[in-house]
């Protein structure tokens, strides 16, 4: 195997991955706080202001949406094109949850957020809602699919050597109750939500530092679901990332080891790798691997910091309508969840090397047999492909936040159109 | 169970050939059914956000190709790289200009819907060029693939435009019924038949892959089939939900 065909694949899976993250967080967060608002403009019989907030969040919900979506197609395929090895070796395990994923979770998310765009103003206002939360719910539920297969890449369980050398499933409950996928959930979930509870306070926040009108306050109430969001966010994130920081001693001492910069002991477990799995080197990327953790933490700090002040600040509403510099900091915070969500991904990615399957199966061992040549195609086709994406859709993204909480220009009426009865 | 394994994944992999292949066959119609910046926008707002509900087929049939026959889709997707690159990435060009129209950008958002329409049946014929040729997981040679890239390239055509008679109007809706005929209840029959051509030709293509020889272990399928089949009346039934909706209602673009 050509070394720099794992070194291209790497990337590709890194950049694809780190691109489909940016997107999903952002993803999974806004649907719960799409899917509470509009739990709350129904039960309050439609009050015009509650409505409106659902469209101005749905609006960019619905945009955030795409890459995530198209990301993740190529994260599908990208397991057998680049890394067939992994499929050969353990697909028997992890090719399960991959499969559920799209065929009990993505595939019902997809269909159902296609029904909650057509069925505005045409659905009974009830079954609009209990649209909306099938795709919340599922997209939770795929959430929890994808890291059932992490997790299992992480820490290994449910599995056995079959006869040829090769894993396969044989204890499907100890699979998907693995404590490692369960606990990533978790965190996820909080950062998610955070991610989305600081998109929605800074968006507000740039309304009202502009003085855009608001006089059925839409703004100052969106401002408050997001700072109220964030704190409960935060303190999910926080616990469960506190534990996993407590279980990574035991499940990859290498990481902890190279994150707490303890040399002997890094030293005595590289021995220890060495007399287990035959010569190598097993320990993971040192800067990078402890560069994101402290990365992730400082961040941490400092969302911590910001969001506590912003509780207090939030609750007084002259405050709240009128701190301007404090709305310059909200704004400023939108980027630091992403920043923090990548950051860990980083450390729990990189931080397993040079292990795919931690213990089982090494991550030169697991890549497709294609030349190097045919991997720079690929790459060179996707990478900058996504960057266009990427730019193209946040371009999209700002120019609707810019906008605002207007509503959209009516489209001009099909032929075939009846007049859409409004059902709120 | 690997029977019932095998049905599911074509079965997925049919719904997606029928219906994907139809958007895609829409898409790629677009500079002769929409001759000025309004009717490409209302010829767009056709597959908008249908193919949404399309391209699940082809996830959930990858999904379970993965999951059901882990390593012959590993050898599958390696050895058919350099066809499934430009099959992704026509694919992504594709979804990403529907996205963007549909959130108010530009009519240049149309091009890019339909240049990735080209690209990703393309794609598409050289996919299944590739998998009726002697070995399924070496790309088709040149001759054989270019004729057979030729005939998908013409069959999704043929089935956008009965697609278009169905779901277009006004002018579009003319120029599609000038090619589809007015006969057989306004571009059904035509649409009937290349749904049947596409289903087999989706058939013939997968019935190469030695897919009962590749199955997964009994624990694996034990948890993905019975799980799979339970959930497929509720995916058919919003299915039906939204294309009842969509044959209903008529369509706008964006309610973004």
């Amino acid at each position: 195997m050509e070394s720099q065909t794992v070194e291209l694949a790497r990337w590709q899976f890194a950049l694809t991955a780190g691109g489909h993250f940016l997107f999903v967080s952002l993803t999974l967060g806004l649907a719960t706080v799409l899917a509470v608002l509009q739990t709350r403009a129904t039960l309050r019989g439609g009050q015009p202001v509650h409505l409106r907030m659902v469209r101005f969040w749905g609006r960019l919900y619905v945009i955030n949406y795409a890459v995530g979506i198209v990301t993740g197609l190529v994260m599908e395929f990208q397991f057998g094109m680049a890394w067939s090895g992994l499929g050969t070796y353990a697909g028997d395990v992890f090719g399960s949850s991959l499969a559920l994923e799209t065929v009990l979770a993505f595939f019902v998310e997809s269909t159902f957020l296609a029904l909650w765009l057509l069925g505005w103003g045409r659905f009974n206002k009830w079954v609009h809602l209990g649209v909306l939360w099938v795709v919340t719910l599922t997209a939770y539920l795929s959430a929890y699919w994808v890291l059932v297969t992490n997790g299992f890449l992480n820490r290994p369980a449910g599995h056995a050597r079959g006869a040829d050398g090769r894993l396969v499933l044989s204890d499907t409950s100890a699979m998907l109750t693995n404590p490692n996928a369960l606990l990533a959930f978790g965190h996820i979930l909080g950062g998610a939500l955070l991610t989305a509870a600081l998109f929605v306070a800074g968006v507000s926040a740039y309304h009202l530092r502009r003085g855009t009108a608001d006089e059925d306050g839409l703004l100052r109430r969106s401002l408050r679901v997001g700072v109220f969001t964030a704190l409960p966010a935060l303190l999910l994130t926080v616990a469960f990332g506190g534990i996993q920081f407590g279980e990574i001693e035991e499940w990859q001492p290498l990481k902890a080891a190279v994150f707490n910069e303890d040399n002997a002991e890094v030293v005595r477990l590289q021995a220890e790798m060495v007399r287990e799995f035959g010569p190598g080197n097993y320990v993971p990327p040192e800067a990078l691997t402890r560069g994101a953790g402290l990365l992730m933490l400082m961040v941490f700090g400092v969302l911590t910091l910001a969001v506590l002040v912003s509780v207090v600040l939030v609750s007084v509403r002259r405050w709240a309508v009128g701190a301007r510099r404090w709305h310059l900091v909200l704004m400023a915070l939108v980027p630091l969840p992403f920043v923090a969500m990548t950051a860990g991904w980083v450390f729990r990615e990189a931080g397993r090397q040079p292990w795919v399957v931690y213990g089982l199966l090494r991550t030169e061992d697991a890549v497709s047999h294609v030349t190097a040549g045919r991997m720079w195609l690929s790459l060179a086709v996707f990478v900058p492909l996504f960057a266009v994406l990427t730019v193209g859709n946040w371009w999209v993204l700002l120019r609707a936040v810019r906008q605002g909480p207007v509503e959209p220009e009516p489209e001009r009426a099909e032929p075939t159109e009846p007049t859409a009865a409004v059902a709120y | 169970m690997e029977t019932l394994a095998v049905a599911l994944l074509g079965f997925f992999f049919v719904g997606y050939v029928v219906l994907g292949g139809a958007d895609l066959g829409l898409g790629m119609l677009l500079p002769y059914l929409g001759r000025n910046r309004e009717e490409r926008h209302r010829t767009v707002s056709a597959i908008w956000p249908l193919f949404l509900a399309n391209e699940v087929w082809l996830v959930a049939a990858a999904g379970l190709f993965i999951g059901a026959f882990p390593t012959l889709e590993g050898e599958v997707f390696s050895g058919l790289m350099v066809v499934f690159v430009p099959l992704l990435a026509g694919w992504m060009i594709r979804d990403a200009g529907l996205w963007w129209r549909a959130a108010g950008s530009g009519p240049a958002a149309d091009w890019l819907v339909c240049g990735g329409s080209w690209l990703a049946a393309g794609g598409w014929g050289w996919l299944i060029a590739s998998l009726l040729n002697d070995s399924p997981t070496e790309p088709t040679s040149l001759g054989l693939g270019a004729v057979t890239t030729l005939f998908v390239l013409l069959l999704f055509l043929a089935h956008g435009l009965g697609f278009a008679a169905l779901r277009l109007t006004g002018t579009p809706l003319a120029r599609a019924l000038r090619l589809t005929g007015r006969g057989g209840r306004g571009g059904r029959h035509s649409l009937l038949l290349t749904s049947l051509v596409s289903a087999t030709l989706a058939v013939l293509a997968g019935a190469r892959l030695p897919l009962s020889e590749h199955a997964a272990s009994d624990t694996a399928l034990t948890l993905i089939v019975p799980l799979s089949l339970a959930a497929l009346p509720l995916l058919l039934a919003a299915h039906l939900w939204l294309w009842r909706l969509v044959s209903r209602t008529g369509f706008r673009l964006s309610s973004l």
